[in-house]
């Protein structure tokens, strides 16, 4: 294999600079042609695992540095007022595919209670009412970020049409599959770690406490 | 289900029955809990929850002052007229009044469809609290949070759907400012600003916005995508319903729910958590508290939910107020899907107490259920190393080695290596590693952490949070509770428990808890058809027997000639001499006669059916070049077969090889001999495999005469027995009646006689033809799963009518999978066979499916005789 340095951005085009972050937010590729993640291979960014395109540890790195805000701007500080915004909701989101997927009591949901599903329907609605003005405030801050809102409402429309795994398969580009890219990028965006994410979730989560 | 159902039809028509009352007395169209029925409504005009409140008072239950504006009427409420009188009257049945600073009340309003559905408009609490009031409403409650924040969601609902305020400015003002306090002051602001009117003080102009803003979200596009959803008529009208929201003190009131039966056991013991505060329709999270730190006690919550339960059948839910210790009702209902053990044990409950018949409440269960209850589980002994118990994240157990990255992951799992994903947190990139993962572990988050949905998605088990989890990926370790395990290490994991264990763990069937275990015997007094089991060992037999297995139906005796005796059965058919057969034969027999002593002491003095042996020969042949030498080498190819399992098979292999069945058959009574000495007395059932020819089942029978004859002149006791046959070729079942001459029990080998009557070849046709012919709608499902009632079903009545004729006593049943499956044993039940045999873990279900089949055809039969 060649390898290229990638020491800086500088180093990368720019397509290459948009490919590796996009595998380095979806976290793989399925089913894309060889021309596409060829350039990836070939510079040590990402690795081909059967039918799977995975970001290599060096990909990465490079993604965070390619996404990472400068700290102490008035840009960090719009995104991470969005970010505090967004991990509350997060949680509801979260709890809103387990409801999906198991019922209270544990046992899998097979979809054959309407109401029950449309109780789900309605939460999600919730979250997805909640989760607007969070991102219309990103937008604003952050360029691209726009993506997220149209592709969550296309899983929305989607799942309303009957495909049932477009609320929280990993398999397609599901509402959870592109919220949990939104939630990478925001956390590569601000250079947060997952265990200080999830401190602050908690943390917000018991301020509101009444 | 809700306490209504037993009087109204569900979405009856809400507008013809009540009449907007005139306007001179506005009161009129306002019905207080309890009265609809005497004013002649139903859940049609009341909705599912005025007629549950009104079903509660009847059954003498305290419940929560309010009243019903009805479906037909509730536009009404709009009106400042109506408004004021419900204000008035809800005064006069709390006896408070809105706005007295001692005894405080405050309104809450909601609606209400006549079913139980979901995409209503959210409560709205707080009705009556105004600027000037709030501080002393405060003090009462001694918390101030909870107040402002039901509020504000009411005056964000009423400014945007009844007060024209944009939704975007309201938004943003809900992001700008997280205090409560500041929130309410804000979203008044923008009325003020936005709005088309001010937001009014006086409780009753309130009440008439807070009615306007729900019917205006119920005209949404939202909650029209819901009805529709929900298969809901477009313009179903709502109830509407204003309660009594009575302030009190923080320690002494509050709100709650609770359901009747523990999750887990499914016994009556209320569970629940009740919130101290101001009701809000979504409590916030973590700040439930368990029910026996309610002050006042849970008598009054008990005796509710048990009235409840006699009263529905069924285990209920209840929402409740607290105030000042004492418990009234605010909602109750049959619990839509109630958790299974609890409709087990109420079952259970309700026929030990008479309310219902045994046979009623074996129908509540279904064997589809029985199968859920007994879900597979790890085998343990005790002796497992318990390394962490995390969260139960995603349902099932597994077994599999470490893998610590996704990248690994993927390695091992690409060669068919069952793996478990390990990892302290996980991201995107962990995705594809838990797709081609059997279980998922982690050490952070919880059942609804990204990890837990996605497990989930992909149908993997998870444990998840467990704590302490430390991976260091480029060592390639993980320590996982005290223990410091590497890539590559075996664990097993359960996603029900959150248990994690060293090792791999074998997989099994749990037992029936016992509620269950009760109706399985009630299931037990009423079916006809026996339940036996298919089991090789005395361990299979064990279990099947505490499964209530009355018997072996299926021995199959192939596994006593494979594994390390694989040797001595080689030599038997390859021998080169005589004497080297002869002493192979010798040996062969040795080691089954232990195999069957232990079986038989397994089985005590219950039948069993010993199948003498039924492989393809190619199972016993050397690999081509693995031969002793040359001469074996050439008498192994000279018998290798195009088609081997339709080739020198069963009872043809016996016929060649003479020595074969009596050597069995004589280890087989000579073990039964050595287990009566103890006491105990199998009724002992020996059966030919493959039989297509009459002469055939002769023959055998004739080796097996010999070899008990044989034992007898050696042991001086003579074995009981009966002699029987295999039928799973279409030839054996159209000549049932000639081989009934020789047979005193069939067995219907449906697994064979399927492929043979389509002429499919299993593996092939599963892997290439079912799913196209199922998609097409040739089949509606695999013949192997379900009896094909048609073909095989035929020929099988055919054989039993055929052999009936000739030995009328004949015991017929059935030993391929098919005896596990509910609607196959209905269909054996119909035929009047005497048994099914099963494996074990299905034996429960078949118990269950042959009461069914009983009950649902005595059912019928009452229904076409009427």
């Amino acid at each position: 294999m060649r390898s290229v340095a990638v020491d800086g951005t500088d180093a990368l085009d720019e397509s290459l600079t948009e490919a590796v972050v996009d595998l380095v937010l979806r976290g793989m590729w399925r089913g894309r042609p060889e021309s596409e993640y060829r350039p990836l291979v070939d510079a040590g960014l990402a690795m081909v695992k059967g039918p799977m395109v995975l970001p290599t540890e060096r990909a990465k790195e490079t993604g965070a540095r390619i996404l990472r805000v400068g700290a102490g701007t008035g840009q960090e500080q719009q995104i991470t007022a969005a970010y505090r915004a967004f991990l509350p909701v997060n949680r509801r989101l979260r709890e809103v595919c387990t409801a999906w997927q198991c019922r209270p009591d544990g046992t899998p949901n097979d979809h054959s209670d309407l109401a029950y599903d449309a109780q789900v329907r309605e939460a999600l609605e919730d979250v997805h009412e909640a989760i607007q003005p969070v991102l219309r405030r990103l937008e604003r801050a952050l360029a691209g970020s726009g993506q997220y809102l149209t592709a969550l409402e296309e899983a929305l429309d989607r799942f309303d049409d009957g495909g049932t795994e477009w609320l929280a398969s990993p398999l397609c580009d599901s509402y959870h599959t592109v919220w949990m890219r939104l939630h990478q990028e925001l956390l590569l965006v601000l250079g947060v770690s997952r265990a200080q994410d999830e401190a602050l979730e908690e943390e917000l989560l018991a301020g509101d406490r009444g | 289900m809700s306490v209504t159902d037993r009087g109204a039809g569900p979405l009856a028509r809400a507008d013809a029955a009540v009449h907007p009352a005139p306007p001179e007395t506005p009161g009129r169209v306002l019905v207080p809990y309890g009265q609809g029925r005497i004013r002649g409504l139903d859940a049609g005009e009341l909705g599912a929850h005025g007629a549950a409140m009104d079903r509660l008072v009847a059954l003498g239950l305290p419940v929560v002052p309010g009243l019903t504006v009805p479906a037909g009427a509730s536009a009404s409420l709009c009106e400042p007229g109506t408004a004021r009188a419900a204000v008035e009257l809800v005064e006069q049945v709390s006896g408070r009044r809105v706005g007295d600073a001692g005894r405080p009340l405050l309104l809450r309003l909601s609606a209400g469809a006549p079913t139980e559905i979901a995409g209503l408009p959210p409560d709205l609490a707080c009705l009556g609290v105004t600027p000037d009031n709030a501080e002393a409403l405060c003090a009462v409650i001694g918390r101030e949070e909870a107040l402002y924040e039901a509020w504000a969601a009411s005056v964000r609902m009423i400014a945007e759907y009844a007060l024209d305020v944009p939704g975007a400015p309201l938004d943003d003002a809900l992001l700008d400012t997280p205090a409560p306090r500041a929130r309410v002051e804000a979203l008044l602001a923008l009325v003020a600003r936005h709005g088309s009117q001010p937001f009014p003080d006086d409780p009753a102009q309130q009440l008439a916005l807070a009615a306007r803003a729900l019917l205006a979200r119920w005209d949404t596009p939202r909650a029209r995508r819901s009805r529709r959803a929900q298969r809901l008529p477009a313009d179903l009208a709502l109830a509407l319903y204003v309660q009594a929201l009575r302030i009190g003190p923080a320690d002494h009131s509050g709100y709650g729910t609770a359901v009747s039966r523990h999750p887990e056991t499914g016994r009556f013991s209320p569970q629940g958590s009740f919130f101290r505060g101001v009701r809000r329709s979504a409590p916030p999270p973590h700040t439930g508290e368990p029910l026996d730190r309610l002050a006042g006690g849970t008598a009054l919550l008990e005796h509710s939910l048990l009235t409840l339960e006699r009263h529905l059948h069924a285990p209920v839910s209840v929402d409740f107020e607290v105030r000042d210790d004492e418990i009234a009702l605010l909602a109750a209902s049959a619990q839509q899907r109630p958790p299974l053990r609890a409709s087990v044990c109420l079952a259970a409950d309700l026929a030990r107490e008479g309310a219902l018949g045994r046979e009623e409440a074996v129908l509540r269960i279904t064997p589809a259920q029985v199968q859920e209850l007994l879900h597979p589980q790890f085998r343990l002994t005790g002796t497992e190393e318990l390394l962490v118990r995390g969260l139960p994240a995603s349902p099932g157990a597994a077994a599999g080695v470490i893998a610590l990255s996704s990248e690994r992951a993927l390695e091992l799992g690409a060669d068919g290596t069952q793996v478990v994903l390990v990892a302290h947190e996980t991201t995107p990139a962990d995705v594809p590693g838990m797709l081609a993962s059997a279980a998922v572990l982690t050490g952070s988050g919880g059942i609804a952490s990204h990890a837990a949905v996605v497990a989930r998605g992909a149908g993997r088990p998870a444990v998840c949070g467990a704590d302490g989890l430390r991976v260091d990926r480029a060592v390639g370790t993980v320590r996982i509770g005290g223990r410091v395990l590497r890539e590559g290490d075996a664990v097993s994991l359960d996603g029900r428990s959150g248990a994690v264990y060293a090792g791999a763990l074998p997989v099994s069937v749990a037992g029936p808890p016992p509620d269950l275990s009760t109706l399985l015997e009630w299931a037990d007094e009423t079916r006809r058809l026996a339940v036996r089991v298919n089991a090789d060992t005395a361990a299979e037999v064990d279990t099947a027997v505490a499964l209530g297995a009355e018997g072996v139906g299926l021995c199959r005796t192939e596994h006593q000639f494979l594994g390390e005796r694989l040797p001595l059965i080689r030599r038997v058919i390859l021998a080169a001499d005589p004497a080297a057969r002869d002493e192979a034969l010798v040996a062969l027999e040795r080691a089954q006669h232990e195999d069957f002593r232990a079986l038989l002491t397994a089985v005590g003095n219950r039948p069993v059916t010993v199948r003498l042996l039924d492989a393809p020969l190619h199972e016993f042949l050397p690999a081509p070049g693995q031969a002793l030498d040359a001469a074996e080498e050439q008498r192994a190819a000279a018998l290798r077969e195009a088609n081997p399992m339709l080739g020198l098979r069963g009872v043809r292999l016996a016929l060649l090889h003479e020595r074969l069945y009596p050597a069995q058959a004589e280890a087989l009574f000579a073990a039964w001999v050595d287990v009566a000495a103890t006491g105990v007395r199998p009724a002992l059932e020996v059966m030919v495999p493959l039989i297509s020819l009459p002469e055939e089942l002769a023959a055998a029978a004739a080796y097996v005469r010999e070899a008990a004859d044989a034992v007898a002149a050696r042991t001086g006791v003579r074995v009981p027995y009966r002699l029987g046959t295999m039928v799973e070729t279409p030839r054996a079942a159209l000549l049932a009646g000639e081989l009934a001459e020789h047979a005193e029990f069939f067995s219907f080998g449906t697994n064979d006689l399927t492929q043979l009557t389509y002429g499919f070849s299993r593996d092939d046709v599963e892997r290439q033809v079912l799913a196209s012919y199922q998609e097409r709608g040739f089949l509606t499902a695999s013949p192997f799963a379900r009896l094909d009632p048609h073909g095989v079903g035929a020929l099988i009545a055919l054989a039993v009518e055929r052999a009936r004729s000739v030995r009328p006593g004949i015991k017929l049943g059935v030993c391929g999978e098919h005896g596990g499956d509910p609607e196959s044993i209905a269909f054996c039940d119909g035929l009047g066979l005497d048994y099914v045999s099963c494996s074990a873990h299905r034996v429960p279900v078949a118990r269950m499916a042959a009461a069914h089949s009983v009950l649902g055809r005595r059912h019928e039969e009452s229904g076409s005789a009427r």
